[in-house]
């Protein structure tokens, strides 16, 4: 995935000259996790800069590259070190287009690794998309798969306002997959279905498709059929979609790897629960992290839920 | 036109990478066993740091900043703070750690991704690893204030890197303790790297103790490969915070001999020939000089040395691997201080589903 | 023999290709010393060898790829001395085609639609919620459609088919107090391990005749004091019970509408004067259909005084989430055994009934033992 990545941006660098990525790392180095490989070569050092050590400057210069005409890609190194640019992204990238009348916008990308499961250090593992998909005026877009990250990240860059893009970690290296290197962008305002079902609904999104595709085969064998929905974009959702499928399966298992207190799967159940209460035939569940701090490696396994877990929530709905 | 306000940054080093005194030597430099001290911690320090990394190479630990080229800014600061003083650390500082009594065993453990490696015995005082960059140097302005409002004759010392001095926290730490004259001393261990990025072009600044001068803080910039001018210079800044004469920091240059981390690979952007060099004035080299010089260490020393520091890795090695996992339902057990009725069911789900009924 | 795996060398590496081996099957080995140089996608690195032993197998050769967590070298007599888990499984999974599919199925045309509280009291009385057709908005299955199924039912299944027309007789839908007698006494037929015990209260010795009911509730706060048990709710899905410090008693009251049960509360604390008069009100409130849901709801305990009209015994039905009702039956003479001979006592006849999914009969049979007791005493 992580080379989808890389691919998506060259091809909107060589074809929009407005495009310039910033991050720490992303130069030289071709990002920590390689994910703008190659780029600077290419590009050269005034089109893919590395930044100095400081998030709110990553994100605070976005805006006012955007705001002059470019199109700034910028890349926060783990999501645990976005804090510093929250100021920049709730109280000015979301909101300049709003404040100016449109007179002023932010077509920014802002890119991090989200998500643990790779053993990493403690701050560098946590899903905290709950916390941008509350600010009016971001999308906030979390691919699953090398061609919808790809596809996904084009968009992204096209669109005329702010996207967060979230890449999960877990899916960087796990995932290979061909991917036409076509310019070819997908919606931002679509989920996708990545399996039909009739029995049982499972949305998800990030890399917990992975464990929920794996739990819908297993449910399958049992006689269940499941319909797994990757959202994709977290904010604003697809919840058409989402409805379409509820209201043929009457039942819905929500399954994210970040805390479950307010998290988008609440979002999502009281959506369900507002337009599609009486085509349920069970209660909503949500599979989810649990409302503790992310543990250290030994237990993030432990933390991040089980493809079990997520079979024995799909059997208790159907139980009903 | 006239000026009205002018500054200059002081360099300093006392012992040169040829293992020569170049300045006048401080108290302690003229005691052979406190140098022997210096030099047994910098030693403990690399020879544990080697080990750590051949751990996460064979799936033993997690992700490991290695110190390697750091161990004179480590222990100079170790040897020139008090017990009582405290210490917010960034993720690298493991001689300085190791001075204050953590023990390598609890190193490994937080290393190895385990919460109970912050639980250390040691200086129970002190900060733990800080991996969010800079955050930690408003925590140790914060300590100093709390000292400054009792009246504590202690201090707080808070290391950050090159890279962190771009970030806004350290400003505003800085422009704080300047502007509340706190007990607080800023270590700046300008290693050359963040990363990837050097520090030309994290700053245009000609050196970064200078960015003291905006805060209206004393600045001094030191050779961090001479563990004599480091602790002279740190002490001497604690000793005149301790008496109320207000915060200092101190840019220690050195070299980032090492990886970033395990999970980076230097050689894809450093000059090879930089980094040898780099390990021609490594500070136990100079240290080794100077001992063999007066006549205190010679080859057989050094090997008895190394082989003890190998046993007393082995040993905590030993220590840490034979450690239980942490319990599955532990994520919840300091959450609050007592946890709250409603994640009481979500801690039964979480021991349902987990794999360790282990250790605390 | 210990088997080495490849561990995952950076933050998430699936992989890593040999580049070159610095041991030979054969080499002794010493722990740390380099054994094989790879590649991954973020680095060269040198491994090194992880215990100390000879090595006996090399799983690949220099240009070979090799998984995290697949084994790269096997050595002889060396010592596991430690073990993390290894990474998750990243299976690679075939991602859907990135197209944007819409379910098109109309809602409704596949299932019935029902608000919740229908299809959980469907589900309770098992009724077919598809044979059914919504009353409500749109075809929606409400409460009632589910209950008028139920109390059809019987009929249906007595007479084989159920022609109100053909049978003479005027077709009434239940309404107000009828209809909530009616779903409340459905939901007890549907839950409740019914269970009554009956046996007399002698009123020989009693100084002053009459105030039966005063008697009745003191009799039954008395027995709760000293068997909690009964006055408590159960919860069948979480198959907990809920015991109470106080007595929200709910009393019976026939009227021409149908059955109400107001509710007295906290009765344990209420003088005789208190409880006669909350319960007056409470019975003309029930009169005059001016009692608020408020006053319907919440209690802990039932009382049945039904043979102020008639009837000896009876078993009385316990509304969940209550668990017991206490029954009393027509005050009369009878010819009892006293002391050897037979005497004209005045008794009541009482009637108990309990949910016995959380009471035991020992319990009834205690509690009913302390509503005798007090009721017999002469004040």
């Amino acid at each position: 995935m992580v080379e989808a990545i890389a691919l998506a941006h060259g091809w909107e660098m060589q074809h929009d000259a407005a495009v310039v990525v910033l991050g720490q790392d992303v130069g030289l180095n071709g990002g920590v996790f390689r994910a703008t490989a190659g780029l600077q070569e290419r590009f050269g050092k005034d089109r893919v800069q590395d930044t100095p050590l400081a998030e709110a400057t990553i994100a605070g210069m976005a805006v006012g590259m955007a705001a002059q005409g470019l199109k700034p890609v910028a890349e926060i190194q783990f999501m645990g070190f976005l804090y510093p640019a929250l100021d920049q992204i709730v109280n000015h990238m979301s909101r300049m287009r709003n404040r100016t009348r449109g007179r002023l916008t932010c077509p920014v990308v802002v890119r991090m690794p989200h998500g643990g499961g790779i053993r990493a250090p403690e701050h560098h593992s946590e899903s905290t998309e709950t916390m941008l998909c509350h600010i009016p005026g971001i999308r906030v877009v979390c691919p699953s798969s090398p061609s919808r990250a790809y596809g996904l990240l084009l968009a992204a860059i096209r669109d005329p306002d702010p996207v967060m893009f979230l890449e999960p970690v877990r899916l960087y290296r796990a995932l290979r997959q061909e991917v036409a290197d076509d310019g070819r962008a997908m919606p931002l305002d679509a989920c996708f279905t990545l399996r039909e079902g009739t029995d049982l609904t499972l949305v998800t999104w990030g890399a917990m498709t992975i464990e929920t595709l794996k739990a819908a085969a297993l449910l399958e064998e049992r006689g269940i059929s499941a319909a797994v929905i990757d959202v994709a974009t977290l904010s604003p959702i697809d919840f058409e979609t989402i409805l379409a499928s509820v209201t043929k399966t009457g039942r819905l298992v929500i399954v994210h790897e970040a805390a479950r207190n307010v998290g988008v799967g609440a979002e999502i159940a009281a959506q369900v629960a507002e337009h599609a209460l009486f085509d349920l035939l069970a209660p909503i569940r949500r599979v989810a992290g649990f409302d503790t701090v992310m543990p250290l490696l030994k237990l993030e396994y432990d933390y991040i839920p089980s493809v079990q877990r997520i079979v024995d929530a799909a059997e208790l709905a159907c139980a009903e | 036109m006239r000026t009205v306000a002018e500054f200059k940054i002081e360099y300093r080093q006392i012992l040169n990478a040829g293992g020569d005194i170049v300045a006048p030597p401080p108290g302690f430099a003229r005691d052979p066993g406190a140098l022997l001290d210096m030099y047994r911690a910098m030693t403990r320090a690399r020879v544990f740091d080697s080990k750590a990394v051949n751990l996460q190479r064979t799936g033993l630990l997690g992700t490991y900043p290695s110190c390697v080229g750091h161990e004179a800014v480590h222990v100079g600061v170790g040897a020139a703070m008090r017990p009582e003083d405290v210490l917010a650390p960034v993720y690298r500082e493991v001689g300085t750690q190791l001075w204050r009594g953590v023990t390598m065993t609890e190193i490994l453990t937080y290393w190895g991704g385990d919460e109970r490696g912050n639980h250390f015995a040691g200086p129970r005082h002190d900060f733990p690893w800080c991996v969010p960059i800079a955050t930690q140097t408003l925590h140790a302005a914060g300590a100093a204030m709390a000292f400054k409002l009792r009246k504590e004759p202690r201090c707080a010392l808070a290391y950050i890197g090159d890279g962190g001095t771009s970030e806004g926290a350290f400003y505003e730490a800085l422009n704080v303790a300047g502007a509340r004259h706190l007990p607080v001393v800023f270590v700046i261990v300008n290693n050359g790297w963040a990363i990837s990025v050097p520090v030309a072009a994290q700053t245009a600044a000609r050196t970064l103790a200078q960015k003291a001068v905006a805060a209206g803080v004393r600045g001094v910039q030191i050779d961090g490969n001479d563990v004599l001018g480091v602790r002279a210079t740190v002490a001497e800044a604690l000793e005149a915070a301790r008496r109320g004469e207000g915060p200092c920091v101190i840019e220690a240059l050195t070299y980032r001999l090492g990886d970033h981390t395990t999970a980076d690979d230097a050689g894809r952007y450093r000059n090879a020939g930089d980094v040898q060099a780099a390990w021609k004035i490594e500070p136990l080299l100079r240290l080794r000089e100077l001992l063999k010089r007066s006549r205190v260490w010679d080859d057989a020393r050094e090997a008895a040395l190394n082989a003890e520091c190998a046993a007393e890795v082995d040993g905590a090695v030993r220590e840490y691997l034979a450690g239980t996992k942490p319990r599955t339902d532990a994520m919840f057990d300091h959450l609050f201080a007592t946890l709250p009725a409603h994640l009481h069911e979500q801690r039964d789900l979480a021991r349902k589903y987990g794999t360790s009924s282990g250790g605390g | 023999m210990s088997t080495f795996r490849l561990p995952d060398l950076g933050e998430g590496l699936a992989e890593a290709e040999i580049i070159e081996w610095h041991v030979k099957v054969g080499d002794p080995l010493r722990v740390d010393q380099p054994m094989v140089s790879v590649e991954t996608a973020k680095a060269v690195v040198e491994v090194p060898a992880p215990f100390t032993g000879t090595v006996t197998a090399l799983h690949g050769a220099p240009g070979d790829i090799i998984p995290t967590g697949a084994p790269l070298i096997e050595f002889d007599s060396g010592t596991v001395v430690g073990h993390m888990p290894p990474t998750a499984d990243e299976d690679a999974i075939e991602p859907a085609a990135p197209v944007r599919p819409r379910a098109a199925d109309s809602p409704g045309a596949v299932r019935a639609r029902a608000v919740p509280a229908a299809r959980g009291l469907a589900k309770r009385l098992s009724v077919d919620l598809a044979s059914l057709r919504g009353s409500g908005r749109g075809g929606l299955i409400t409460v009632d459609d589910v209950l008028n199924r139920v109390q059809a039912a019987p009929a249906k299944a007595g007479n084989g088919s159920f022609d109100p027309a053909a049978a003479g007789g005027r077709v009434e839908p239940l309404r107000g107090m009828r209809r909530a007698m009616a779903q409340s006494m459905t939901l007890s037929q549907a839950e409740i391990a019914g269970s009554t015990v009956c046996d007399d209260a002698d009123l020989h010795d009693w100084t002053r005749r009459g105030d039966y009911m005063w008697r009745l509730m003191r009799a039954m706060i008395h027995a709760w004091r000293g068997e909690p048990a009964l006055n408590a709710w159960y919860d069948a899905r979480s198959q907990s019970r809920v015991l109470f410090p106080y007595v929200h008693l709910a009393v019976a009251v026939d009227t021409p509408e149908g059955l109400i049960v107001p509710v007295v509360r906290n009765v344990e604390g209420l003088s005789r004067e208190d409880l006669l008069q909350g319960l007056a009100l409470r019975r003309q409130a029930a009169h005059d259909r001016s009692l608020t849901p408020e006053e319907l709801r919440g209690f802990t305990l039932m009382l049945s005084n039904f043979g102020t009209l008639a009837g000896r015994y009876g078993t009385p039905r316990v509304v969940p989430p209550a668990v017991a009702i206490l029954g009393a039956g027509k005050v009369r003479e009878d010819a009892v055994a006293a002391a050897g001979k037979v005497e004209a006592h005045l008794r009541m006849p009482l009637s108990l009934s309990f949910d016995h999914r959380c009471i035991t009969g020992g319990e009834a049979c205690r509690f009913l033992a302390l509503v005798i007791a007090d009721l017999e005493r002469p004040e």
